[in-house]
Parts: C-alpha cells; structure tokens; sequence
C-alpha cells in the first residue's frame, strides 16, 4: 500500500488515512524522501488526523523522515495529531521535542511559509 | 465474558491485526477514547517485540473481573532466546534493535499492571492489564 | 458471663446510671441544634444498649451497634463520646463489683470477665470509625476528581486552564485529556496553565505539567505556564526541574500579552 504525496507549489501535502503497518511506514520514507528529491520541495507537512495509534516504530519513522527531509533541505510539519495519540507518545515517553507540529493543515502550512521567510 | 482471544504473531502483518483485536474489544468493553489508545499502542509494541525478538508467539487479549472492577488483560508469549536482564530492557532508552528503547517500559506506563517472566532458551510470557475507569 | 454478676450489674443499673451519666456530661455535640434531650435520650440509648448487651448477649455483631454508631456520628457528637462511654461504663462496673465482692481471685475473674465482654464492642466501635473514615476519603477524592480542570477559551486561538489544589497522578491524567480535547475543540494556538492555586510544586507535579506540556506541544500548540510565585521558583530550581523547555511568566497578565504576540493579536483601546 502507498500513501499518496501531493505537490503544491513548493510544498508536499500528505494525509495519512491508513492504519500504517511497518511497511508502509517505511515505503512512505522512501517515497517521500524521492520525491523531495524529484520536485526539490521546500516544506512538507505531514497531517496525522486520521491516525488513531503512533508506537514507537511508528514515531521513530516519522522522526527520522524529518531529520531525513531537512537534511535534504526540507523542513517537515507534522499536523492533526489528536489527544489520544499525544498521550499515549507521553506515556511511552516520546515527546518529539525537535519535530515542528501545528494544529491542522492550514496552520502547518502558516508554519512552514513564517519559517521559511525567517 | 471470559473468552479468549488470540493472534498469531509471525510478520509484520500480525502486529496490524493483533492491535486492531485490542481495538475492538477494547471499544467493546467500553474504553474510552484515551485508554483505547493506550491499549492498542501496548498490543503493537508488545507484538513487534515478539516479531523482532523471538520470531514468532502470539497475543492474546482477555476481558477480566476483579473486585468488582473489569478490564483487559493482554498476554503476551513466545517461545524465543529468552531476555537476559529484564532490568535493563525497563530501562528508558534500552535498544539491542536501533528503536527508541521505548517498547517495555513505555508499556508498562500505558498500562495498569505489568509482569514479566523470562527464561533464557525457553521464552518470555508477559501480562498487561488495563482497568476500566 | 457469671449469671450472679450479671444480676449483680442489673441489680445496679440506677447506680451505675447515675455515675456513667455524669462522667461523659462533658461531651458535647459540634451541632448546636442538638438540644439537652435529644443528648439525655442519646445517653439514655447508649447505656440501654450496654445493659442489652450484658443480659442478652453480644451486641456487637447483629448491627445494632453499627445504627447506634451511624446516630452520634450524624449528631456530631465527638468519637470520644463513644469511646469515654465505654470505658467509664467498664471503671463504673468494674467499681460496683469489686465493692461488693472482695475476694481476690473472685476479683480478678470477674474483672477478666468484664474485659472480655467489653472487647467485641471497642473492637466495633474501630471497625466502624476506620470504615466510616476511608468512606468519607474516597468520597473525598472522587470530589477532588470532579473538581475538575476546566479550559477556557478567552481570545481566539488562546485558552486558559487554572489549576486550584493538589495535583496526584489520577488528577494529572485527568487534567491532560481536558486540556488536549479543550485545545482541539477551541482550536487553540496558545494554552495558559496558571498554577498560582497550586499549594506545592514538587517533582512529580513538575513531571506532570512538562508532560502536559509536551503533548500540547505535539497537537501543535504552545504551552505558557504562568503563576509562578516566588518560592514555587525556588522549589523548581532547587530541585533541578529544567521548565527551560516552554516559556513560563510570573503571571496570568504577563503570560497572556506573550500569548497575543504569539498569535498575531493586539488589545486596542478605543475611544
């Protein structure tokens, strides 16, 4: 299964509504990091809504597609996270700290335009 | 209400249907939203580490009764290499597999009761209980 | 017991009556509404249910102790009424007896004897106040529970969660999901958690608010947490709790002009 990753501009949107096993977890590394290559996107903002579990496969994969992402000059918001998920991160002890996060899309992308202009 | 039910954990594939058993029971017992959560992101840490470590074993989830209050138990077991310091594997930060050492310890807080019980060469038998609120 | 010693007591009942009486006239009820009679009826019930107990058996088991204990509570008497009474009652007994009956060994039997029978009714009267006691605790603690932390939505995008009282982990959990739903629901940038009505700041509260903080944070919005008095300082300092991580402000006023500038927003005066 592939997560779609749309273009805008110069940013790459990406919903997740899939329950994510490991391996789509980690084809969506390799896909996004692709096509940050392919289209040489500023930001990516990654939005969470839909997902109802992060563990910590999960949350180390996202944490490094950020790291990956910047390093390749591109900065990454994570969106939509909901309560249920950010305790159970708190419970586990994964906090996150140096991944930008904002409320939903829209906000993300204010995010990522106030970051890139600063 | 004493049904068990069980999932064989051998791929990757087992861990998705393992948490999202724990999901529906979990919502039929009448978990909240929070506590749902909780106990579907144990199952999934509870069975990747059966996946990484041992290979093979299997979850099972339980509705349980005690002293008027109710719950769900999640047992974990396989027949795996065992672990050889449980104190260190609950301890915050401890990976042999390049993960975030969140696994054991991080189930542990998820949930409400938490035993462990491991012999080398033989396997590791792992109980998880969350009580309703 | 001895059938001569229990006639022996009834024999004296007047005696004994006018002696105990006087002896736990001193107690006397928190609750102003309870009149002199109701406090002479009380006495009078009291010392009937010690003789009931002496001449038809154990009272302390068939609940009728328990109806009686359950009536001094709800007339506020003190729990010194219940225990003073019976042990003046055993002196006064012990007293009448050995007055009458002053053999040594005979003494010494029957003052055993008097014991034994009063133990079941002291052990009830514990039983029951520890009972009554951890009932009023956990009545208590669901109360706490209740007194809930609510969020409040103040400007747009900005909320405030006041915190009033101690925070243990059953409350701090409590707390967290408020806030996380309160900030979805409200769409909130910016949360204020004041905790100037917070008594003690240790490490373990400390823990639980950069918890909340962190899962704030994870929603994708900013924690500011204000009231933090003087000595609450001193404590977080002192104790090596690093709150470097989130911006805190002395107070609320201070907290919320951070929280303005954080969401772009400005308090105009207009004429």
């Amino acid at each position: 299964m592939r997560i779609p990753i749309l273009k805008l501009h110069e940013y790459l949107l990406i919903t997740i509504q899939v329950e994510l096993d490991d391996q789509t977890a980690l084809q969506f590394q390799e896909d996004l990091l692709n096509k940050i290559h392919d289209t040489g996107a500023k930001g990516v903002v990654i939005d969470l809504t839909s997902v109802d579990m992060i563990d910590s496969f999960i949350a180390k994969v996202l944490g490094d597609v950020v790291r990956m992402s910047k390093l390749m000059g591109a900065q990454v918001v994570l969106t939509g996270i909901q309560p249920a998920v950010a305790i159970t991160l708190i419970d586990l002890g994964i906090s996150m700290r140096e991944v930008p996060t904002a409320l939903d899309l829209e906000q993300g992308l204010d995010k990522l335009q106030l970051e890139l202009e600063g | 209400m004493d049904i068990q039910s069980c999932v064989e954990v051998c791929n990757e594939w087992d861990i998705v249907s393992a948490r999202q058993l724990g999901r529906n029971m979990a919502k039929e017992l009448g978990f909240g939203n929070v506590d749902q959560a909780r106990i579907t992101t144990a199952i999934s840490e509870l069975a990747r580490n059966i996946y990484l470590y041992a290979g093979s074993g299997k979850i099972c989830l339980e509705p349980v009764e005690q002293m008027g209050r109710k719950g769900l138990r999640i047992i974990a077991v396989d027949n795996g290499p065992g672990i050889r310091d449980i104190r260190k594997v609950m301890e915050d930060g401890y990976t042999t597999s390049g993960g975030l050492g969140a696994g054991l310890p991080g189930v542990k807080r998820l949930m409400d009761e938490f035993t462990i019980d491991s012999t080398i060469n033989s396997g590791t038998e792992i109980l998880a209980t969350k009580w309703l609120r | 017991m001895n059938a001569a010693i229990i006639d022996m007591i009834l024999n004296k009942r007047m005696e004994i009556d006018g002696l105990w009486s006087e002896e736990i006239a001193d107690y006397k009820s928190t609750n102003r509404a309870i009149t002199p009679y109701m406090r002479e009826q009380l006495n009078n019930e009291f010392l009937s249910l010690l003789f009931n107990h002496i001449s038809q058996g154990d009272i302390s088991a068939d609940g009728t102790l328990e109806r009686f204990f359950d009536k001094v509570l709800r007339a506020n008497m003190p729990l010194e009424y219940l225990t003073q009474g019976l042990q003046s009652f055993r002196r006064i007994v012990l007293e009448i007896i050995t007055e009458e009956d002053i053999q040594k060994d005979a003494a010494f039997e029957t003052y055993r004897e008097v014991d034994r029978w009063m133990d079941p009714i002291l052990n009830s009267v514990v039983e029951n106040s520890s009972r009554l006691w951890e009932r009023t605790v956990s009545i208590q603690k669901s109360a706490l529970l209740e007194l809930s932390a609510p969020l409040i939505p103040v400007f747009q995008h900005i909320s405030v969660m006041p915190l009033i009282g101690t925070i243990d982990t059953e409350r701090a959990k409590l707390i967290m999901e408020n806030l996380l739903e309160g900030v979805i629901q409200y769409r909130s940038q910016v949360v204020l958690i004041d905790i100037t009505g917070v008594p003690v700041v240790d490490t373990m509260v400390a823990h639980h608010i950069i918890q909340a903080a962190d899962a704030v944070r994870l929603l994708g919005s900013t924690c500011i947490l204000v009231g933090i008095r003087p000595e609450i300082a001193q404590t977080i300092v002192s104790l090596g709790i690093d709150l470097s991580l989130f911006p805190t402000k002395s107070t609320l006023q201070k907290g919320m002009a951070k929280a303005l500038e954080i969401t772009n927003q400005q308090i105009v005066n207009e004429k």
